[in-house]
């Protein structure tokens, strides 16, 4: 047990460090800012504020441990809707418009994992193509117009409250998050997905079906943006093709924070809904501190950067 | 040894005759389409204009590819340098100019030293800087277009010598210059291989850290000249400007031989890249082609260059170099041929 093996444990657990620090400085802000801002009321919206976020990003938190991303998240969440509220315009029933706008979600998951596996390519690019693809797309059908839901229903899973105090968005996002942190840490399905993130050779010589593993997983952060999609579309019974932009950036901010490492074979969903929590509280402190709509992307970016550091510099040395 | 290097070069010559291929089918396909619009003299004059934007970007970014590394930043910086040059004019174009030439100097250094120094792999940081420049951009305009006062310098971006467009020859001046640089000086062979062989070239001597360094430095600034240019050519700024400029310019230079890989790529292959796209988009156009299908046909055509390019990369050259996804794990030996 040398120094050098002490300090390298400590520095495994540094960064977990900043993103706690970085919430405590946020929270201290946030109520110096706002006498609401530590109720639980307030707590209770950030957190639905951001379960569309939480879901997609826990979609994000698999395909990071793999080394994956998927880029196209922005586009297909929106998608979902457009595909839901579109046939609903159309006459469909409330389920079946729900559930095709889940398989569109699927579908595109799907296509981007065959694309990006059978290929080799670089997951960031084919899935940026897949992105503007789907906007295209997205454009096509809606004109580059707002489409409203036209069933009174569709807005309680949105909207919903159990008890008027917790939203079923919410409720989704921490189940959802629960059950994924047991896959991942007690189901075959979850260690093979930290084995392809350390040493993805080590796992094909030793029998995992690398390619089918890594589809699927493409295919359930497709299920993820699925989910989200009707959950966004329904809690603002509208949709538009543009309508969760920054998407993208923002899941992989909040799987970084949480701790989840970008090099992949490491992290959990738990960690990401604390670093989509703290994501939720930097918005709200920003938006209570009048930071302009155009300032918080110049924050979320060096947010973004100086986590991405702290990321590399524990972790990869 | 002899063999892989035979395999190298004929896979540049090939994948040189594949652009020229695309290129001249695309030109034949929208020749027979619509004859008299595609092949006027105006025509060509507005591609041979359009086509200089994108290629002066595209060199800087070929830098960066050859290097071994990605630069996603080289939209927002653009629109950055478009926007400084219009909002700036109060102040002198010269001083407008230089500005903006100057945001792209500092972004290229932050990028490089985010990578260099601080390690962390290119894609992610230009991720970051493109956002965060991107913010800036929107900060500075108000997300309002910033239109031009000086009416003599859209000559720079508008004006032709000639039959000639302006943009086209100052893109002809730069291709020489980046030519010569990367074939004919040290600096450029050592970036070529910096980028198909760090640990080699590191054993060589060769400073990895500093060449990519410098690479990122011409990315952006290679960007904000365009953006200037660009500015002069709309006398305006919007805030939509290179949204779609990175994917563009990267899958431009891959169809011209680069690679994501590193280490290889050629400035002809880019600008001959960068006309295969531009003449597809203005075909499209002539064709009366719905904007939001061109945007259909451009990304599935984006994802296929991609696509092609990894999938040849992995089978054809994967003896050649090393794989890395994001720069995370390192195939180092190829253990086995067993693929599933």
């Amino acid at each position: 047990m040398s120094i050098g093996h002490f300090w390298r444990r400590v520095r495994g657990s540094m960064q977990g460090q900043v993103t706690l620090l970085l919430m405590i400085l946020l929270i201290v802000a946030g109520s110096f800012l706002s006498p609401v801002f530590l109720t639980p009321r307030n707590l209770l919206n950030i957190l639905w504020a951001v379960s569309v976020l939480g879901i997609v990003a826990l979609g994000q938190t698999l395909l990071i441990i793999t080394c994956n991303f998927d880029m196209s998240v922005t586009m297909s969440v929106p998608f979902v809707g457009i595909v839901t509220v579109g046939l609903q315009i159309a006459g469909w029933e409330l389920g079946p418009s729900m559930l095709a706008g889940l398989l569109a979600g699927i579908l595109v998951g799907l296509m981007n994992g065959l694309i990006v596996v059978l290929t080799k390519a670089n997951p960031f690019l084919i899935t940026l193509g897949t992105q503007t693809l789907i906007y295209a797309v997205a454009l096509i059908l809606t004109q580059a117009k707002t489409w409203y839901g036209t069933i009174p229903g569709f807005t309680v899973l949105g909207r919903g409250q159990v008890f008027d105090l917790v939203h079923y968005s919410v409720i989704i996002f921490l189940v959802m998050a629960l059950l994924l942190e047991f896959v991942l840490r007690r189901m075959p399905y979850g260690r093979h997905l930290y084995v392809l993130g350390l040493n993805e050779e080590a796992g094909r010589l030793s029998g995992m079906l690398v390619n089918r593993i890594k589809i699927l997983t493409f295919t359930f952060c497709g299920f993820t943006a699925g989910v989200a999609g009707l959950i966004m579309t329904s809690r603002l019974n509208s949709t538009r093709a543009s309508g969760a932009m920054g998407l993208d950036f923002d899941s992989i901010i909040a799987v970084v924070l949480g701790g989840t490492s970008l090099f992949g074979g490491s992290g959990g969903t738990l960690r990401t809904v604390v670093g989509v929590l703290v994501l939720g509280i930097l918005n709200n402190v920003m938006v209570l501190a009048g930071v302009p709509y155009e300032a918080q992307w110049i924050a979320k970016g060096v947010v973004f950067l100086f986590v991405v550091w702290a990321d590399t510099f524990f972790k990869r040395h | 040894m002899r063999q892989e290097a035979f395999a190298g070069r004929l896979w540049s010559i090939l994948t040189r005759q594949t652009i020229v291929i695309v290129l001249v089918g695309l030109t034949v396909l929208f020749s027979v389409l619509n004859f008299q619009r595609f092949l006027s003299g105006e025509n060509i004059h507005n591609v041979a204009r359009q086509v200089s934007f994108d290629t002066i970007v595209a060199l800087g970014q070929l830098v960066v590819l050859i290097a071994g590394g990605i630069d996603l930043s080289v939209g927002s910086v653009m629109a950055m340098s478009a926007a400084l040059t219009m909002g700036l004019q109060g102040y002198g174009v010269g001083t407008a100019v230089a500005a903006a030439l100057l945001m792209g100097i500092v972004v290229g250094v932050f990028n490089g030293l985010v990578v260099t120094r601080g390690k962390v792999v290119p894609f992610i940081a230009t991720l970051g800087s493109m956002t965060a420049v991107y913010g800036m951009m929107l900060t500075y305009t108000r997300q309002q277009p910033i239109p031009g006062q000086v009416e003599w310098f859209t000559v720079f971006g508008s004006g032709s010598v000639g039959p000639v467009p302006i943009p086209a020859i100052i893109m002809l001046v730069l291709l020489v210059v980046f030519h010569v640089l990367l074939t004919y000086t040290r600096f450029g062979r050592n970036m070529y291989a910096v980028g198909g062989n760090q640990e080699a070239a590191r054993l060589a001597g060769i400073q990895a850290r500093r060449y990519l360094f410098w690479a990122f430095v011409m990315s952006s600034f290679c960007s904000a000249l365009s953006g200037v240019l660009l500015a002069s050519r709309l006398n305006s700024s919007t805030i939509h400007l290179g949204q779609q400029t990175a994917l563009f310019v990267i899958a431009a230079c891959i169809m011209g031989g680069a690679s994501i890989l590193g280490g290889r790529g050629s400035t002809l292959g880019a600008f001959l890249g960068v006309l295969a796209l531009t003449i597809l988009a203005n075909g499209m156009n002539l064709l009366s082609i719905f904007t939001y299908y061109q945007m259909a046909i451009r990304a599935i055509i984006l994802i296929a260059i991609v696509a092609i390019d990894a999938f040849y990369a992995t089978t054809v050259r994967r003896r050649l170099m090393r794989a890395s996804a994001i720069g995370a794990h390192v195939e180092s030996q190829p253990l086995s041929e067993a693929q599933d």
